[in-house]
């Protein structure tokens, strides 16, 4: 029966209700109906100054238990246990209610949060009111996004005898790693690393792979969710396709190529790079003269294979059955320009971190020759072998992240590839001086402080101060940063900038998250269901995130949580059978629920 | 050097406006975005690494918070939104209250309640001293003039008013230098690390000189242009208007009404205007919230507004009444604005806000003693 402990509950938030978030004014009144619940307060009502004041209230009230109602209850709890001690209660009886934690967000969220309320004030854990029953497991698995972290996670589940459905966006898997020569912090080749997976997802009998295709509807409950894959139409068949590159050579199309970060052109015909997964070529119908203005066609003419290439070939929806998905979308980096005073975007030899990556890769447009960017025939601005070679390069950390103007976190790897990009520069322009600028030297992983030091050790200026800006002056670029442990300006000329920018969550993760019904953190990232216990599991059942998609973090961080996306999956194939989702459970049953535990 | 640190010094601090000294994580961002530090001079980060730390005499011997404008580059662009220009401002204060030994600038600045009431306690007295040493109300004499005209010289004689100006100015000079002083012992003399050259302390004054009537410091903050011209306006028109009454009333203060080209009316009418028009630009600053430097006031920068825009506008209906001969209105108007000018300056110019006309200056000058001594080598 429900409990009789006078209970007094604090609301993080204003109460009230609002489109984008829970109906706080329903969830309040709803909550009165639990006859133990002795005062509702909000952040206008109790300074949280004092907590003699607040004790002095709860005594008034004689309060024993008290819920702290929020997104951030924990932030909160200490506070509050004083004033419950103080008023002579025991520090257990403080309970928090997290919302967005067991997935009360939105304003469809509103009977979650009561839910969740229901529980605090009945000292039940959400948990286990939520137990559900359970149902059949469709053995299929559907793996959303073919980087590092979808490329592991699909070869596990298929090497454990399992169909799975590899969904990328792009022409090719690979993701952002591909686009990186060596990978700290043991300088292994990445190429070396991926290829040989990326060959073996291409030839797995257990997988079938789908690039440039986006996932457009997912329905269905855990265990058998039905997904509406829509197939772009790369206008090259992939079963004939050889290959040979005769279609690019004429092709009168151009784009930047995605794969160089922007640092080259590629054609409206094209292979993303050479080691592509599918190694076939498809076409960029925004930059095809024929799809543009229907007059062209002279690939169709060169292609040696009869009927490989359909100018014509139109967009396709299919339709798959699974029973579990993993989602593992990854990244993109932060937009450079949106710092202005670093000038990228203006000055040409301001480069990101990435296209850094691009220059110095031996497989990169310039073949991994280290120049100053220039312009092709076309005015493009773009790494081209013949350019001259910069003097000196100055790295500099934490652009967009750490910043309360861009991104509050901390991107966690920028430190450690700028390590890599300083080495690298060493490496390959032995004469050249490097400095790089940072705040704090987040070398948290194993071998990394070692790594760290070793960088120091090849004549790399570390220097303690971030950057502020950098101008042109005399066609030099003019760094200005504070030294701070040498107590010095730095007013520095150099030739060329690397920002090590940081990690954000993809533009359609929001679109993703309402699709799949999973959670997003306040930054974008997706929400894991318990970021210290189960950091690869949502809210929904059947549903689990793996690689950067879940939050910042580096190669060997995104293959060990793949693998354990993956295992969660296999469980559930394993036992055959999968709880339904909390999502599915209406109000009334965990009330019931609540009752039969208080 | 050693020196002791002082825990409660954050708390002190604190008092004298919004402290956001544990946001910073010394990135160093506003140090290299600041327009106006320079080597041997960085600001505004070590600032708060010396508040962070507790070390007062490192913050009291500072001339660093003075070099800034508050141009507001460094707050925009702090990655932690610890508002560095504002700290610089909030040290500023805290600063004068160091410098001042009658301890007066410290209860102004931190307590409203004083502040309110010493300007009360300093306008009544006007008003007693008013009534008691001028011919009004009585009017002894012959008050108004046979067309009718303002007499303001029969009521409060040139050369009365001069006596209590030059006892106020007089009185105000001793404890302004000799805050100036205290400030020099803090900066200059207990910084046994720079010897500076004696030569410089005079080669440097026609820097100070320049300084002080130019701001060029001031301009060197991007995109402040109108900013700088309407504070040097203000700047100098207060001069202008303070020489005019304190050292020349009998030629400021007269009875004949001069056509309207002459010097007397011209110049007084040119500093009215830069007055006025920098009042309005700033309190509407500071309503708007519309720069980095005015979205947060302290309750001194209000009463210091809203001071001198009385004492302008009482003086502006006080020439009004005179030149179109209402007498009566004229010596009242007369009355308020004394009772609004000497509070302002009596309050503002040595303990509050008005006292970094002279600091700032003084602190260039400092500063430039001690580059004079980097130059030559002579640091320790
Ligand atoms: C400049 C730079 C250098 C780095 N260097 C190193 C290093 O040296 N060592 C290291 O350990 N880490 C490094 N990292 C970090 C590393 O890039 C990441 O840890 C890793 O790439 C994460 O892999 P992922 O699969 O999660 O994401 P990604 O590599 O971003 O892959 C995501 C994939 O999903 C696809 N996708 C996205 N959205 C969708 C969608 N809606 N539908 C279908 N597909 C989708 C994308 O096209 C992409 O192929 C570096 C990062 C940067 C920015
Ligand atoms: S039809 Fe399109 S893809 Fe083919 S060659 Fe012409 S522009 Fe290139
Ligand atoms: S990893 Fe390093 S560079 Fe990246 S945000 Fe964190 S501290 Fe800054
Ligand atoms: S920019 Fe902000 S965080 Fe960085 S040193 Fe200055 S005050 Fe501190
Ligand atoms: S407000 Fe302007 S002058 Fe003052 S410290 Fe900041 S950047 Fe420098």
């Amino acid at each position: 029966m429900a409990d009789t402990k006078l209970t007094g509950i604090y609301f993080q938030s204003a109460i009230k209700g609002n489109e984008d978030t829970v109906n706080f004014t329903e969830v309040a009144a709803y909550i009165k109906k639990y006859n133990n619940v002795a005062a509702i307060w909000n952040a206008d009502e109790v300074s949280l100054a004092d907590a003699n004041n607040v004790a002095a209230k709860i005594k008034e009230k004689n309060i024993k238990r008290f819920v702290i109602a929020g997104d951030k209850p924990g932030m909160e709890k200490s506070f509050f246990t004083k004033a419950m001690v103080n008023a002579g209660n025991k520090a257990e009886d403080v309970i928090i209610a997290s919302f967005r934690e067991h997935g009360a967000i939105r304003n469809a969220d509103t009977n979650r949060a009561k839910a969740i309320l229901a529980c605090a004030v009945n000292a039940v854990p959400f948990e286990e009111a939520t137990q559900t029953a359970e149902v059949p497991v469709n053995p299929n698995t559907l793996v959303i996004g073919g980087g590092i972290a979808g490329i592991q996670a699909s070869l596990e589940i298929a090497d454990a005898g399992q169909k799975v459905f590899l969904v990328e966006k792009t022409g090719t898997i690979g993701g952002h790693m591909a686009m990186f020569d060596k990978t700290f912090p043991t300088l292994d080749c990445a190429a070396c690393i991926l290829t040989p997976k990326m060959v073996e997802i291409g030839q797995h009998s257990n997988i079938e792979l789908m690039t440039y295709c986006e996932v457009k509807d997912v329905k269905g409950t855990p265990g058998n969710f039905t997904v509406k894959i829509l197939k772009k139409a790369r206008r090259v068949d992939l079963k004939t396709c050889i290959g040979c590159g005769t279609c690019t050579e004429k092709c009168p199309g151009t784009a930047p190529s995605e794969f160089d970060a922007g640092t080259a052109m590629r054609k409206a015909i094209y292979i993303p790079f050479p080691q592509a997964v599918p190694n076939k070529y498809l076409i960029d119908g925004e930059s095809c003269t024929y799809v543009k203005s229907g007059k062209c066609k002279v690939c169709v003419k060169v292609c040696p294979v009869p009927d490989c290439i359909n100018l014509d070939e139109k967009d396709e929806e299919v339709e798959i059955n699974v029973g579990n998905i993993i989602v593992a979308t990854g990244f993109k980096i932060f937009d450079a320009k949106r710092a202005e005073q670093f000038g990228y975007g203006k000055l040409p030899n301001v480069v990101t971190s990435l296209e850094f990556e691009r220059l110095v890769n031996a497989a990169g447009p310039t073949g991994g020759n280290i120049v100053y960017r220039s312009q092709d025939k076309r005015n493009n601005w773009v790494f081209k072998g013949d350019a001259d070679i910069p003097k000196s390069v100055a790295i500099i950390h934490c652009i967009g992240s750490r910043d309360e103007n861009y991104n509050k976190y901390c991107s966690k790897v920028c430190c450690m590839y700028s390590l890599k990009l300083a080495h690298l520069v060493v490496e390959k322009l032995p004469d050249a001086k490097v400095f790089e600028y940072f705040i704090d030297m987040r070398a948290f992983g194993k071998g990394y402080e070692e790594f760290y030091e070793r960088i120091k050790h090849e004549g790399v200026s570390i220097i303690r101060g971030r950057t502020a800006k950098i101008e042109e002056k005399n066609n030099k670029l003019m760094l200005r940063g504070e030294d701070i442990l040498g107590n010095k300006l730095i007013e520095q000329e150099i030739d060329m900038a690397i920002l090590a920018v940081g990690l954000e969550p993809r533009e359609d993760s929001a679109n993703l998250s309402k699709m799949l019904g999973i959670s997003q953190t306040e930054d974008g990232w997706f929400m894991e269901a318990n970021y210290i216990s189960n950091p690869v599991n949502t809210f929904t059942g059947g549903i689990s995130i793996a690689g950067v998609c879940q939050g910042p973090k580096d190669i060997p961080d995104t293959v060990a949580q793949a693998s354990a996306a993956a295992s969660r999956v296999l469980q559930n194939i394993v036992r055959g059978k999968i709880n339904k989702s909390v999502k599915d459970l209406s109000l009334e049953e965990i009330e019931s629920q609540v009752n039969k535990l208080a | 050097m050693s020196q002791k640190v002082d825990p409660e010094l954050t708390a002190k601090i604190e008092k004298f406006g919004k402290g956001t000294w544990n946001e910073c994580f010394h990135c160093g961002n506003c140090t290299a975005i600041c327009p106006l530090t320079e080597q041997g001079f960085l600001f505004p980060r070590k600032g708060y690494r010396a508040i962070q730390m507790g070390l007062k005499d490192t913050i009291a011997g500072s001339v660093e918070p003075w070099l800034c404008y508050y141009c507001g580059d460094c707050s925009k662009t702090c990655p932690r939104n610890a508002n560095p220009g504002e700290t610089m401002m909030v040290l500023r204060r805290y600063l004068t209250s160091v410098y001042d030994w009658t301890g007066l600038a410290r209860r102004i600045y931190t307590s409203k309640m004083f502040e309110i009431g010493a300007i009360v306690f300093i306008a009544i007295a006007v008003l007693l001293l008013y009534v008691s040493f001028t011919f009004f109300p009585s009017g002894e004499g012959n008050w108004i003039g046979q067309d009718g005209g303002v007499l303001i010289n029969k009521i409060a004689p040139w050369k009365r008013i001069h006596l209590g100006d030059w006892i106020m100015a007089g009185t105000l000079a001793f404890i302004l230098i000799s805050n100036v002083f205290n400030m020099w012992l803090k900066i200059i003399f207990k910084d046994k690390s720079v010897k500076i050259p004696f030569t410089a302390y005079i080669t440097e004054v026609f820097d100070f000189a320049w300084n002080f009537i130019t701001q060029k410091r001031f301009n060197k903050c991007d995109g402040t242009k109108t900013y700088w011209f309407l504070h040097l306006f203000l700047m100098l028109s207060y001069v202008v208007l303070f020489t005019m009454i304190v050292f020349f009333l009998e030629w400021f203060q007269t009875d004949t009404v001069h056509p309207i080209w002459h010097p007397q009316r011209l110049l007084g009418y040119i500093a009215t205007v830069g007055l006025f028009v920098g009042i309005i630009y700033f309190i509407n600053n500071r309503i708007k919230k519309a720069k980095e430097n005015s979205k947060y006031s302290h309750y001194t920068d209000w009463t210091f507004l809203v001071l001198l825009f009385l004492t302008t506008l009482t003086g502006i209906m006080l020439h009004f009444f005179r030149i179109s001969g209402m007498p009566v209105a004229t010596y009242v108007t007369y009355l308020i604005h004394l009772m609004c000018l000497v509070p302002m300056l009596t309050i503002e110019v040595p303990f509050s806000k008005w006292s970094h006309l002279a600091y700032r200056p003084v602190a260039v000058y400092f500063a430039n003693l001690k580059k004079a001594a980097y130059k030559k080598n002579l640091v320790k």
